[in-house]
């Protein structure tokens, strides 16, 4: 029986008297583009976090390619990359030092590294950079460099947190390309992005969590027939575009009202 | 218009003041004070807001212990300087009133090192987004720093000298104060020029390691110098170092040297207040006049930096220097270069504990307040040696002479043992990510630590030696042995302070740095333990006259100490699971 890449159950995350996630549930089969959205505060930062490992779930349960996961499951570890929201980059690093240090931190031997580390450079386009600390790279290189890490050591899970902020269009197609890719040969992908544009062309499946609550989930064309069909008037599913539906769902509707407000605004 | 929580608001409803604030102005236009009272009030919520902390409570009462410590400190250091001015100005040894306004100098420079993180900081820089004209912009840098540290006890100090001097010649008092007034006004311009200027080498990697390199060159110049001076001074009597003293005033360097001062802010404070002692107006107003134009002179220096500051550029992003079309004509391919570089891989082992010391060299390497902090007290050698010299008239030193030199060298370690994560950054999540358990990253940084406190207490060790004379070699068995038993006392509570009170170190930055006031406390009450602890044993041993046996009791503690640190290491990843937010929180937090 096939397991499901990610898997969660219950999953709840409490600050005080704050609940951030509140009881969010779902499954990311085995090579699907999994894009969770949802707006600012929603809770997908803290999702993220604790799908990989960096906050600890206050109830529910996660599983990672059929295991449960905790902090100290090291093996799992190994077959998961994380681009968490800081980037976690070392700032007194090279961009080589950086790529060979985490290599090692996953058990890659010296050669494998070595090999990787200047594949990654030269596909990131920052192999002119090796000297350069990475304190002193701009934002989009420091991404860059953070997603090269998260893939050095060949993860079959990979974690996105807002991947493409600060990256410019020529990189974010390379980037696109590169997951593809991945997808292609059989990993899984998590991404939590704003750039709706972004998910729409990737991914197959949407989960968008409001008030850190799931509010929806499953395949993109699944979300198109359900809110269309809820939408006054006969609407075409194929016409709505994700920013249609997210707001749809996340309940924003009234912006043209807000238009009228601040109107001492030039 | 609109409404927002039932407020009306829109342009015809400003009243004159709020008009007069939008149009801008001056200096001192409605606009720029509306501005100063903000950043008043910025400054004191930022100081409110400091006492916060996610430390707890325990983090919130050592702040206020720091608080007591740095007024006593302030307070006292005014008493002493008010003391010694009364002294100078009631005995009219005018002469010597240059060395107090040196010494007050020298605090008032060195205080924002030594207690920077004691201050919440805040960066000035983001005020240009705001309508702030520069000279508003500069002003409100110089106000900003009149609460620093530095300030107040620069301040206390002048005001102390103010009271002694008009104590013992109250007709000094006008000049006291005007001169007191114009040397402060130079300090608080200089302290600032000299860490906005510092900060701004430090923002680039190349001027960053050159002033790193002429930092330990001076670290070491300083070693040298002390021993350079007092060549003849070894085991000297009262007297024959007495006239050691005179012989070296006499000298033509000391002349020369003095004649120098004499025309440096603290020197013409000094001369001023002997010639407005001596009722010599005129020439106490023209050294009043130099040490103007050394205020105006710092303010321009500061100026400077601030009018680049002003016009945009950030410190984050200061201009590289450029390469020559030479070198980037013989550009190297990408292969080659990463493969000239895989000599930088100075471990041979794969492993995450070979990765982390790698990387652990090249941070320290790369991160000047580590190396400060463990250079600085190298100092501490000298000066305690010193004072062992001068103790003993005659005769040897003590035998706690040499360990208790070598013992101090190691102070610096505190950052590095007590905050081992602290220049991690968002770094750290990479180690909660990874599949390297927490124990492990301990492990090689208090391995690589521990390499580096042995070479440098070595050295501390050699220094001595060539202080103190060469110290026998029970005495050097038991100096090994104590400092056997520091070392894992010091790597056991620094690791549970590293996991429990982090607080992240800038490596760019020598001045400004944050700092946890629990941990610093702490790690201050364990050397006082340790140091407690070698006195103990050493001062019972000696009574005995089995110096020999003090050797064993601490091979003894020192067994206890690293089963201690073993268990601490074993149980580093549960501590780091529980303070998980704490250290990521803290350490990814933005300066």
């Amino acid at each position: 029986m096939e397991f499901a890449a990610i898997q969660t159950h219950g999953l709840t995350r409490r600050f005080g008297e704050f609940t951030a996630v509140d009881g969010v549930t779902f499954s990311v089969a085995p090579g699907q583009f999994f894009g969770f959205l949802g707006p600012n505060g929603a809770g997908k930062s803290t999702t993220i976090k604790m799908l990989t490992g960096l906050l600890e779930p206050s109830a529910g349960t996660i599983e990672i390619l059929g295991k449960p996961f905790s902090a100290s499951a090291l093996d799992l570890k190994r077959q998961i990359g994380v681009v968490p929201e800081g980037m976690a980059l070392f700032g007194r690093l090279t961009a080589p030092e950086y790529l060979r240090f985490v290599g090692r931190m996953y058990g890659l031997d010296r050669e494998t590294t070595n090999q990787r580390t200047q594949e990654l450079l030269e596909f990131m386009q920052l192999a002119n950079e090796t000297r350069k600390l990475v304190t002193d790279f701009s934002h989009g290189m420091q991404k860059k460099l953070a997603l090269a890490a998260a893939v050095i050591h060949g993860p079959r899970v990979l974690f996105l947190d807002e991947p493409f902020e600060g990256v410019d269009a020529i990189a974010a197609g390379m980037l696109k390309a590169m997951l593809q890719g991945m997808i292609n040969r059989g990993a899984t992908i998590f991404l939590t992005t704003h750039v709706l544009e972004i998910v729409e062309r990737l991914c197959s499946h949407v989960a968008i969590i409001h008030q850190g609550r799931l509010v929806a989930n499953g395949p993109l064309e699944e979300l198109r027939a359900g809110v269309a069909s809820t939408l006054p008037g006969a609407q075409s599913a194929q016409r709505l575009t994700l920013e249609e539906i997210f707001l749809s769902i996340v309940g924003a509707g009234d912006q043209q009202d807000l238009s009228q407000e601040l109107s001492w605004l030039a | 218009m609109a409404r927002i929580n039932g407020a009306r608001i829109d342009n015809a409803g400003m009243d004159g003041a709020q008009q007069a604030l939008a149009t801008g102005g001056g200096l001192l236009s409605p606009l720029a004070r509306a501005q100063y009272a903000a950043l008043a009030r910025l400054r004191w919520r930022v100081f409110v807001n400091g006492l916060r902390s996610k430390l707890g409570a325990f983090e919130l009462g050592a702040r206020v212990v720091a608080y007591v410590m740095y007024g006593i400190l302030g307070l006292g250091l005014g008493a002493g300087a008010g003391a010694i001015a009364y002294s100078l100005a009631d005995s009219q040894n005018w002469q010597y009133s240059p060395i107090v306004f040196w010494v007050v100098c020298l605090i008032w420079q060195v205080v924002p090192i030594m207690l920077a993180s004691f201050q919440e900081q805040f960066d000035l820089s983001s005020l240009l987004r705001f309508p702030v004209g520069f000279r508003s912009f500069f002003l409100l840098y110089v106000v900003f720093g009149l609460s620093d540290l530095s300030t107040i006890i620069g301040g206390l100090c002048c005001f102390g000298i103010l009271v002694g001097v008009t104590a013992a010649r109250p007709d000094l008092f006008v000049w006291t104060a005007l001169i007191l007034a114009i040397f402060a006004a130079f300090n608080i311009l200089m302290v600032r020029a000299v860490f906005a200027w510092i900060d701004r080498w430090l923002s680039q990697r190349k001027t960053r390691e050159i002033l790193g390199a002429i930092f330990m060159v001076l670290i070491l110049s300083m070693q040298l110098m002390n021993p350079a001076v007092w060549q003849h001074g070894h085991r000297a009597s009262g007297k024959r170092q007495q006239q050691q003293i005179q012989q070296m005033l006499a000298s033509p360097w000391v002349k020369t040297a003095n004649e120098v001062q004499e025309w440096l802010p603290p020197g013409l404070a000094g001369v001023a207040l002997r010639q407005a002692a001596s009722q010599q107006p005129a020439p106490a107003l023209g050294s009043l006049g130099v040490l103007g134009l050394f205020v105006v002179a710092a303010g321009s220096v500061l100026g400077l930096r601030l009018r680049a500051e002003y016009h945009g550029e950030n410190l984050g992003a200061a201009p590289a220097l450029k390469k020559s079309a030479k070198n980037s004509a013989k550009a190297v391919p990408v292969r080659e270069k990463t493969a000239e570089r895989e000599g930088d891989w100075r471990f041979g082992g794969s492993g995450p504990i070979a990765a982390i010391i790698e990387k652990e060299i090249r941070s320290l390497l790369r991160t000047l307040p580590l190396l400060y902090a463990v250079g600085a007290p190298l100092v501490l050698v000298l000066v305690i040696s010193g004072s062992f010299i001068r103790g003993a008239s005659r005769g040897p030193a003590p035998l706690v002479a040499f360990p208790l030199c070598v013992f101090f060298a190691q102070i610096g370690f505190r950052m590095l043992f007590s905050n081992n994560l602290g220049t991690e950054g968002a770094g750290i999540q990479l180690y909660f990510l990874s599949p390297t358990p927490m124990r492990t990253v301990m492990l090689a940084k208090n391995l690589l630590h521990s390499a580096v406190f042995v070479v440098v207490l070595v050295i501390a060790g050699l220094l001595a030696t060539l202080r103190l004379g060469e110290p026998g070699a029970v005495v050097v068995a038991a100096t090994i042995a104590w400092l056997l038993f520091v070392l894992p006392c010091n790597l056991a509570v620094g690791n549970i302070f590293s996991l429990t009170m982090p607080y992240r170190i800038n490596p760019g930055r020598i001045s400004r740095q944050r700092g946890s006031q629990a941990s610093t406390l702490l790690s201050l009450l364990l050397q006082v333990g340790v140091l407690a602890v070698g006195a103990l044993v050493f001062e019972l041993c000696s009574i005995g006259g089995m110096m020999w046996l003090t050797v064993p009791i601490f091979l003894a503690l020192t067994v206890v100490a690293v089963f201690v640190w073993l268990r601490i290491l074993g149980n580093s990843d549960d501590i780091a699971s529980q303070h998980k937010d704490l250290l990521i929180a803290t350490l990814m937090k933005a300066d």
